[in-house]
């Protein structure tokens, strides 16, 4: 009888022992993560934004994933970046290093005077020959509650269910792993991955109306059962970028790359071929210049075939993160099938022109919206000339605000003002500020493109 | 009642419409009741372009005796929403079917506050009479889409009165006291209280006249979109009362060949001066320039800054956005034909392809993952440049299924996609 007290007292006894050295182990690497919060600040509001990160560095650097700062936000119009240790509620300031376009990562630098209190994933990395995540594996990681909780650090646990290329390896746990950004370990607490934006899972929703259940699919932002494996993460955590934008930024200037499907590759006796089809090449582009053609099937790079991704549509971003991987100026190999000829191509790749969130804008109180320079991609969006980068676009139009009223909308393409036509930013900006200033001033008419028609706006100015 | 409306009354029609629909990428009958007002002895009748379209293939008109016989089409005009249709003459002979046929009236004479009835069969009432006044003679407003997705209201300004409209009275007569025919009752405001309009009988006369003689009304077209200039003729530095001003001028119409630009104020049309000041101005301007011959020269003198100037330009014919509808069974897919005017709002390169308005889930179309909004460009690398190719390979694929290319633009995108038996 008293056999199965033991065992019970036994169990008891290593399940203790497990839980104490799991609850250490989490103690000591809840120091390399952190909860980054920043404003957005527009003309007309400020918002807040929460997100975590890990620390990669005795720097104070931090990481972030690509989705915690929208990309078409400038960077001059997000600040007061606060780092915040777990369970503390009290953040210091920090510092915005910019985006690095291969990982996608945001970088963000803690102050000093609490680098000494943060701890870099790297000192949890282990032996190289360690780190691959198997099937079925235990992992655990750290989750962070919200702000009116102190951003308390708590613990996920689960097994790893599969492991995909999306591109990057990625392994997807039974369970929710990590916050979104934050570190993922194995039973011995090596780092083995960073928990990756969660997938969305579909659920029936009931409701009076809809008895039978609709299916409604749920993404959760908070805690993702999917990571990027160590080894897609630690050879690149030392790409800090040199500037806010990211640059220098490699520039194929092929648009709109669609996968080939595992039906098209066959019916073009393709079988064993991946493939990602150009839909357009773009004016003046490094593409256009090494002679790519709109319908060109991509089907390898630098003389390696693309691989076949499930879903076939993985092989856009694959393409895309080869272009991030090279440096403007450097040589990129594209073997394509045109028709049903193979060409091989050498592309330059140039520098990205201009991007949206590195445009100048200036806000006009009066009228009451803000004006962007217009730069390529607003061209390309346009279906318009590249040479001609002429007019500014309507960024902001301030609600009910004259501009508003006379019926200018949010991009909006600004090409005359008073019936004179707009030639660069710097000079709509002089124009539009001195009608702006000019209290005698009773109206503005711009003329604006918008789609395919054009519109004369008569602003009232009061 | 006077002898007159009493006359009128014998006149209004019932029509149930059975209408061959492919957006769901398979063919649907869809069952719809309007209105309608005999035009004469020989079975003519007036009703909407929203009631009866080409898309009818079965049109049953019930009459004041409530004797029911078919119909034919006759022709319709979109733009105007109005829309013939024929009794079949043999039926009516042969079953001694009797009608009497409305007279118009005369819609400029309508004053506001005028005392109209509207006759029709709203919500399959059939013969309902409802009262009210005209609220406006001169309403104007555009409805890129009003008729099934076809344009409508560019060229006619319309009555609006608060005689109760509801769903089913369209293409019933709106009538004075005398029973003459003033309007088409045409639309409603749907949850607002007796906001109903009708298209005015002078406008109507017209395109019957139009319809009867070619089945069809040809419009001119040069490419502009006209703007009323109020508030605006101190900034042009304008006279009260002259010009209209160019909102947009389309890429590649012949008003862009002949070097208008949006911002020009055309001051006369062949010498004839033009007062666009006001929005509801604007139909009888366009409605001028619309009823040119096609290929007629048109003289444009206009303002652009300071300058004046003239152009000359020769009139296009006014295409629709819509093209010609058709549906494969075997695919189950519904497409529209790439129009020029379509293309040209889309910023299309050309008017190659055809559009997907419909799939059939489980069909071939769908499973390759073809969708509405989808434009088909090329075919097993063929080009399609008319619905005619569709047809051809539809018709190899039903006789010999295999393996089908297509390629598709989607939003800026090139997609391929194989359709597999």
């Amino acid at each position: 009888m008293k056999f199965p007290a033991f065992v019970l007292a036994a169990a008891l006894c290593a399940a203790g022992a497990r839980a104490a050295d799991l609850t250490a182990l989490w103690a000591e690497r809840v120091k390399c993560t952190v909860a980054v919060e920043y404003v957005t600040q527009t003309e007309l509001e400020r918002r807040p934004t929460v997100a975590y990160g890990t620390v990669v560095d005795t720097q104070g650097t931090i990481i972030l994933p690509s989705a915690a700062i929208d990309l078409r936000v400038s960077p001059s119009q997000i600040k007061d970046f606060k780092v915040y240790i777990p369970g503390d509620p009290d953040g210091t300031e920090a510092e915005y290093l910019g985006r690095d376009a291969y990982t996608g990562w945001h970088f963000v630098r803690a102050s000093a005077s609490i680098r000494g209190r943060l701890v870099p994933v790297t000192a949890f990395a282990g032996p190289e020959a360690a780190r691959e995540t198997g099937l079925a594996d235990e992992v655990w990681g750290i989750g962070i509650r919200n702000k009116d909780e102190d951003f308390v650090p708590y613990i996920l646990q689960s097994h790893v269910a599969l492991l995909q290329l999306l591109p990057q390896r990625t392994a997807i746990a039974q369970q929710e792993v990590a916050g979104p950004g934050l570190p993922v370990f194995d039973r011995d607490g090596r780092f083995v991955g960073l928990g990756a934006s969660s997938f969305g899972q579909t659920f029936l929703e009931f409701s009076g109306a809809e008895r039978e259940g609709a299916p409604v699919m749920l993404v959760n932002l908070e805690e993702s059962s999917a990571f990027l494996v160590a080894a897609e993460v630690l050879p690149y955590i030392g790409r800090t970028p040199k500037n806010v934008f990211g640059r220098p930024l490699a520039w194929l200037g092929a648009y709109g790359l669609e996968p080939m499907d595992r039906e098209v590759a066959a019916f073009l006796k393709l079988a064993s071929h991946s493939g990602a089809v150009v839909s357009e090449v773009l004016e003046g582009s490094p593409a256009e210049k090494a002679g790519l053609k709109a319908h060109d099937i991509i089907l390898g790079v630098d003389g390696e075939p693309l691989p076949r991704f499930r879903p076939d549509r993985v092989v856009v971003d694959y393409v895309e993160r080869l272009i991030a991987a090279h440096s403007p100026g450097q040589t990129m190999t594209l073997s394509i099938l045109r028709g049903s000829d193979r060409v091989e191509l050498k592309v330059v790749l140039d520098e990205e022109p201009r991007l949206v969130r590195e445009a100048s804008r200036m806000y006009f109180e009066r009228i009451g919206f803000s004006a962007r320079e217009f730069v390529y991609g607003d061209a390309v969006a346009r279906h318009s000339k590249a040479g001609d980068l002429t007019g500014v676009i309507a960024h902001l139009v301030k609600p009910n605000s004259p501009a508003d009223l006379a019926g200018l909308r949010p991009d909006d393409w600004i090409k005359e003002i008073d019936g004179a036509p707009v030639a660069d930013f710097a000079s709509a900006a002089q124009r539009l500020s001195e009608i702006d200033k000019d209290a005698a001033r009773t109206e503005t008419v711009l003329l604006v493109n918008r789609g395919s028609e054009t519109a004369v706006l008569r602003i009232k100015l009061h | 009642m006077s002898g007159g409306f009493e006359r009128l009354l014998d006149s209004v029609v019932r029509i149930d419409v059975s209408e061959l629909n492919f957006e769901d990428g398979a063919r649907r009958l869809d069952a719809s009741i309007g209105s309608g007002v005999i035009l004469s002895q020989d079975g003519l009748i007036l009703t909407n372009a929203h009631v009866v379209g080409p898309k009818a293939v079965d049109i049953n008109v019930t009459l004041a005796s409530l004797e029911r016989v078919n119909a034919k089409l006759v022709g319709w005009d979109h733009w105007t929403d109005l829309s013939l249709i024929r009794l079949n003459p043999d039926e009516v002979k042969k079953r001694s079917l009797a009608f009497k046929h409305a007279e118009f009236g005369d819609s400029e004479k309508l004053y506001v506050g005028e005392t109209v009835y509207a006759v029709g069969t709203p919500h399959g009432l059939t013969r309902t009479v409802t009262r009210g006044i005209i609220s406006n003679n001169n309403r104007y407003f555009e409805d890129t889409e009003g008729v099934d997705g076809y344009e409508t209201g560019n060229f006619n300004s319309w009555l609006q009165t608060d005689a109760a409209i509801n769903p089913g009275n369209s293409g019933g007569p709106l009538v004075t006291e005398d029973g003459r025919v003033v309007g088409i009752t045409s639309r409603a405001y749907l949850g607002a209280n007796n906001l109903g309009f009708a298209i005015p009988s002078v406008i109507a006369k017209r395109i019957v006249a139009g319809l009867v003689k070619d089945g069809t009304i040809t419009r001119s077209y040069i490419g502009i979109i006209p703007k009323a200039l109020q508030d605006l003729e101190g900034f042009y530095d304008l006279a009260a009362n002259s010009g209209v001003l160019v909102d947009s001028v389309e890429s590649g119409s012949p008003a862009s060949n002949a070097g208008l630009r949006a911002g020009d104020v055309i001051l006369a049309i062949d010498g004839k001066k033009v007062d666009g000041r006001f929005p509801e101005e604007l139909p009888m301007i366009q409605n001028m320039i619309a009823s040119q011959p096609v290929g007629s020269t048109l003289v444009l003198d206009y303002k652009r800054g300071s300058r004046e100037d003239t152009a000359s330009l020769v009139t296009a014919r006014l295409d629709s956005r819509m093209g010609e509808e058709w549906v494969s069974d075997t695919w189950g897919i519904g497409v529209r034909k790439v129009s020029r005017a379509f293309a040209r709002e889309n910023q299309l390169a050309d008017d190659t392809g055809v559009l997907v308005i419909g799939v059939q889930r489980g069909f071939p179309a769908e499973v390759a993952g073809l969708a509405r909004g989808d434009i088909i460009t090329k075919i097993n690398q063929n080009p399609v440049a008319s619905l005619d190719v569709v047809r051809a390979t539809d018709a190899a694929y039903s006789a010999k299924p295999a393996p089908t290319l297509f390629e598709v633009q989607r939003e800026r995108r090139v997609a391929l996609v194989v359709l597999k038996p």
